[in-house]
């Protein structure tokens, strides 16, 4: 190479830098998985893209303090539940000690609006009698020092009545007033992240708030924490996959380096060979930047993986360089093949830009960018920093003998047949679970993790979250109002024990009409003293010492009714927050299901009442979800490969032609799906992104076998050519393949297969006898 | 000789919840009176404290009405005449039940695990002895000042429970004389009380099995 070659490949070399500052500046990765969900159509689905994550119950954390004594345990607990609380990386925080909501001082009087105990039994004298001579008898009680200070103002204990209604139903086992497991041994605590349970990023820094707390509320205690819950669950997976991909990209470019420096004996190629692959990437990764605000984490992970095939560009070129001509005029030769196949494979995710989904156009912008920047800098810069060879790897005499041999094997023209029979068998062998369905095992949870947080859910008794319904109306308050007319069905299911129990806002925050009707059943100040009076007339309580009472009671007639607003900042806020809120003009309230032993039941309320309540079965939801996102993606895929027959079409013109390059392709196709049928995987998304990668690589074989012709010499360096590509792509992949990351494993498997595959169906049908 | 042992020195405690220990079920009659400065004349009730081998406390009131109140673990369900039965869990009311344990403690004789909330005073003079508590949780000591427990030998006599405001209770524990129940049409002033339970007379055979 000359001077002016290594300047080019340090100008180069400077360009890529640059472009990874800039890119690391504009790039905004994001978590928002509905980047990557079609349209929702039904209801449910909507709500489901709408709230995926952010519903109360996903974003709840549960946690287990474990390995001391209770006493200390407990002790634990309440130093960290107070701590958590101060945190702005959390909600609410319960740990057995917190009082239930109450309603704020300044808002007592409230408490005859929101109480439900006048509804069936009013405030009349006989009931006031009845109060009385009970809070005689309680005076009389060991509780009566906790009751004087209240009494004067709340003779019928209403707020002891709404906390009580406004406890948890089921509740963990206390221990000095913290929540423990029923064997004693672990102290739990509830948290609520703010940050949505499918935001890695917003959970990662939740759960180091977490530890950091645990740590100082620890002090000298041997305990451990453990935590559970989806949104640590998609903290494990992204840092679990984040390091297994660490490893095993350090791995593959330690053996990516050994095995181009082996294939070309120049320590510079494996430098030069991944130069067009660098500058695709990050072209690749420059043009989402631009084009879109954010880019998903899921894009990348597709669209790496699909540039993957311009790893093989260089190669090809290198494969072919000889030591008398010049490294552009080889580029010339081997641009016909190439360039096919780089056309054709960005025509073909041409039908990705199209599909609506912005998480698929930001991958077809991605790939479609980083295959055109590799093959062109493949074609025009690569050569030009290529140093000239001195020895030919592609003419050694093991290659030679190696191609005499393969020259020799027969071609198993029945293949053509053989494959499509036994993959359409495999099929119809193992035709249940085609298709993983379930969103949750797109990112699979550790199985051991499931089983503690389905313990630790039992312990703690936190609502369903799977089932839900959610009543809708035109504004906030005929959300409550609608709420409120279902509470006698949902009785109802509390008696039948279709469901243990349920919440909801209007429990919290009647609804306005109700809130009047209350308050006109309220008597006013004379005729209440009248009562009192004779209620009083014979108990030892001091004359006139519920006027406290009656003066609340009379605020309360005249109060215009509780809003939301007037609740800020108080605890029942919290309650409120996520359980009511408004989406594209509608109010959706949420209720929480727990226990649910018969979800038929809570779907045909729903169904009763269609229109203004959705039974939501987030599990079948999501899966119809996924099931859409799939068809619409497979629709895309038959798009793309309507259009790659048409570009390899009429660039070969000659139908054997195109049957031999599309053969292998079609075939492997074939065979993966096969191989993962007969080995009972269903598919996913991975698989198929994986397969389309699988496909290209083993069009680009095609096409170069098919370009070499009959020429012994040519056909000797397109098979080297072939095994350094090969031979590279199945380490990298094989490598992923022994991840245990489902999606890393899902990638590398298929991937493998389908080089494999490719590389010996493009030798047997692409390549062309020798004339002898 | 008066022998003054404060939580500094627990040994005494511990020799003397010996003498204070018993094996339940466990059954003392009770007599209280409560006065309130929301009341105009202060309330007596009668009835049993039963202390069963389960763990389970109970106090059963027979008169003025009926009333079954029976605390296991951290639930507190009440049967008052023959309205539906109410659950509490003390586990809302940690001063509640701080305060039930002070019962429960006295009436099983265990009276050291009692330091962990209350600061604990002993003091004998031969046989008489008076045991004072004075809860540490700042939100009981709103509601409870002290409790004062006098009994002699190894029985406890009464329990004078103060409020910071001057309300208080006198649980007059064991048979009391058989003239009471017939003056019970008028109630004792809150000085005689007073006296009585300081000095309670020789305590008669309580109902213990």
């Amino acid at each position: 190479m000359n001077r002016r070659g290594w300047l080019l490949l340090a100008a180069w070399i400077a360009l890529l830098a640059g472009s990874v500052a800039w890119v690391q500046g504009h790039l905004k990765i994001s978590a928002d998985l509905r980047l990557f969900m079609p349209a929702p159509r039904t209801e449910g689905q909507r709500l489901l893209v709408q709230n995926i994550g952010e519903s109360p119950a996903s974003r709840l954390l549960l946690l287990a303090v474990e390995g001391d004594e209770a006493g200390r345990l407990a002790a634990i607990s309440k130093r960290l539940a107070p701590a958590l609380a101060q945190r702005a990386e959390f909600g609410f925080v319960a740990n057995g000690g917190q009082a239930p909501p109450s309603i704020p001082d300044t808002l007592l009087p409230y408490r005859y609006l929101i109480t439900d105990s006048f509804d069936a039994r009013p405030l009349t004298e006989a009931r006031l009698t009845s109060e009385l001579e009970d809070r005689v008898a309680d005076m009389a009680s060991p509780a009566a020092g906790f009751l004087e200070e209240w009494l004067p103002r709340d003779p019928t204990l209403e707020i002891l009545h709404l906390a009580s209604r406004w406890q948890p139903r089921a509740e963990p086992h206390h221990i000095d007033a913290a929540w423990f497991s029923a064997d004693g041994k672990r102290a739990l605590l509830l948290v609520e992240t703010r940050a949505a349970a499918f935001d890695p990023d917003g959970q990662g820094a939740a759960l180091a708030a977490l530890r950091d707390e645990f740590a100082r509320a620890r002090e000298t205690s041997t305990a451990r924490l453990t935590v559970s819950g989806t949104g640590y669950f998609s903290s494990v997976i992204r840092d679990r996959t984040q390091y297994e991909a660490t490893w095993i990209g350090a791995a593959d470019t330690l053996g990516m380096i050994l095995l181009v420096w082996f294939a070309y004996r120049r320590p510079i190629f494996p430098l030069l060979g991944a130069l067009p692959l660098a500058t695709g990437a990050l072209a690749g990764l420059a043009a989402v930047s631009a084009l879109f605000d954010s880019v998903h984490g899921v894009t990348l992970a597709f669209g790496f993986t699909l540039i993957g095939v311009a790893q093989d560009y260089p190669m090809h070129l290198f494969s072919h360089l000889e030591p008398h001509e010049s490294a552009l005029h080889t580029a010339r030769r081997v641009w016909p093949p190439l360039a096919t196949g780089v056309a054709s494979t960005c025509i073909a995710y041409l039908a990705f830009l199209v599909s609506g989904v912005v998480g698929l156009a930001q991958v077809a912008c991605l790939t479609i960018t980083g295959l055109l920047a590799a093959g062109l800098t493949t074609r025009y810069l690569l050569p030009r920093v290529v140093p000239q060879m001195k020895y030919d790897p592609a003419k050694s005499a093991v290659l030679a003998r190696l191609n005499r041999r393969i020259e020799r094997l027969p071609r198993p023209w029945f293949l053509f047949a053989l494959i499509p029979i036994a993959a359409a068998a495999v099929f119809f062998l193992r035709h249940s679970d085609f298709w993983q369905n379930n969103l949750s095992r797109l990112t699979p949870v550790p199985p051991e993790l499931l089983q503690k947080d389905l313990e630790l859910r039992r312990e703690m008794a936190t609502p369903d979250l799977r089932y839900m319904l959610v009543a809708s109306g035109e504004s906030e308050d005929a959300v409550l109002a609608n709420l409120e007319s279902l509470d006698g069905e949902l009785t109802g299911a509390t008696q039948t024990r279709a469901i243990g129990s349920y919440e909801h806002a209007a429990q919290y925050l009647p609804s306005a009409e109700l809130q009047r009707r209350r308050q006109a059943a309220l008597p006013a100040p004379v005729p209440l003293r009248a009562m009192l009076a004779r209620a009083t007339a014979d108990s030892p309580f001091e004359d006139g010492l519920f006027e406290p009472f009656v003066a609340d009671v009379e605020r309360a007639r005249s109060l215009p009714p509780l809003t939301r607003a007037d609740l800020r900042d108080t605890p029942l806020a919290l309650r409120l927050g996520s359980a009511l809120f408004a989406r594209d003009g509608r109010w959706y309230g949420l209720i929480s299901l727990y226990d649910v032993h018969d979800p038929g039941a809570m779907a045909n309320l729903a169904a009763v009442h269609a229109g203004s309540v959705t039974f939501l079965d987030l599990k079948a939801a999501s899966e119809q979800l996924v099931a859409a996102q799939r068809a619409h993606i497979i629709m895309c895929l038959e798009i793309a490969a309507v259009l790659l027959v048409i570009v390899i079409a009429s660039a070969l013109r000659k139908v054997s032609r195109v049957l031999r390059v599309l053969a292998p392709m079609i075939l492997t196709t074939l065979v993966i799906l096969a191989v993962l049928r007969a080995c009972d995987v269903s598919l996913n998304l991975f698989h198929l992104v994986s397969l389309v990668l699988a496909a290209g690589l083993g069009l680009d074989y095609a096409l170069f076998f098919e370009h070499a012709a009959a020429e012994p010499a040519e056909q000797q360096r397109t098979l080297h050519a072939l095994l350094v590509c090969s031979a590279t792509t199945l380490w990298v992949f094989a490598l992923l393949g022994l991840s245990t990351v489902p999606i890393l494993q899902a990638i590398g498997v298929t991937v493998s297969l389908g080089v494999i595959s490719n590389f010996f169906l493009a030798l047997l049908l692409t390549r062309e006898r020798a004339p002898r | 000789m008066l022998t003054i042992s404060t939580v500094a020195s627990g040994r005494a405690l511990e020799d003397f919840e010996r003498q204070l220990r018993r094996t339940p079920p466990v059954t003392t009659a009770f007599v209280e009176y409560r006065f309130s400065h929301l009341l105009k004349k202060p309330l007596r009730t009668s009835g049993t404290f039963e202390y069963r081998g389960d763990g389970t406390l109970v106090r059963n009131v027979d008169a003025p009405y009926r009333e079954v109140t029976e605390v296991a673990g951290d639930q507190v369900r009440i049967r008052r005449g023959d309205k539906p039965p109410r659950t509490l869990s003390l586990q809302r009311a940690p001063q509640l039940r701080v305060l039930l344990g002070s019962f429960r403690a006295l009436l099983e004789g265990h009276l050291v695990p009692l330091q962990q909330d209350f600061e604990v005073t002993l003091e004998e003079d031969a046989s008489r002895w008076t045991l004072t508590l004075k809860p540490r949780d700042a939100q009981l000591v709103k509601h409870l000042a002290s409790i004062e427990v006098f009994g002699s030998g190894d029985r406890p006599g009464c329990l004078q429970a103060l409020e910071p405001d001057g309300d208080g209770a006198f649980t007059l524990l064991g048979a009391q004389p058989a003239g009471t129940e017939a003056a019970q049409a008028r109630l004792p002033a809150r000085a005689d009380l007073e006296r009585t339970c300081r000095a309670p007379a020789k305590p008669g055979e309580p109902v213990g099995k």
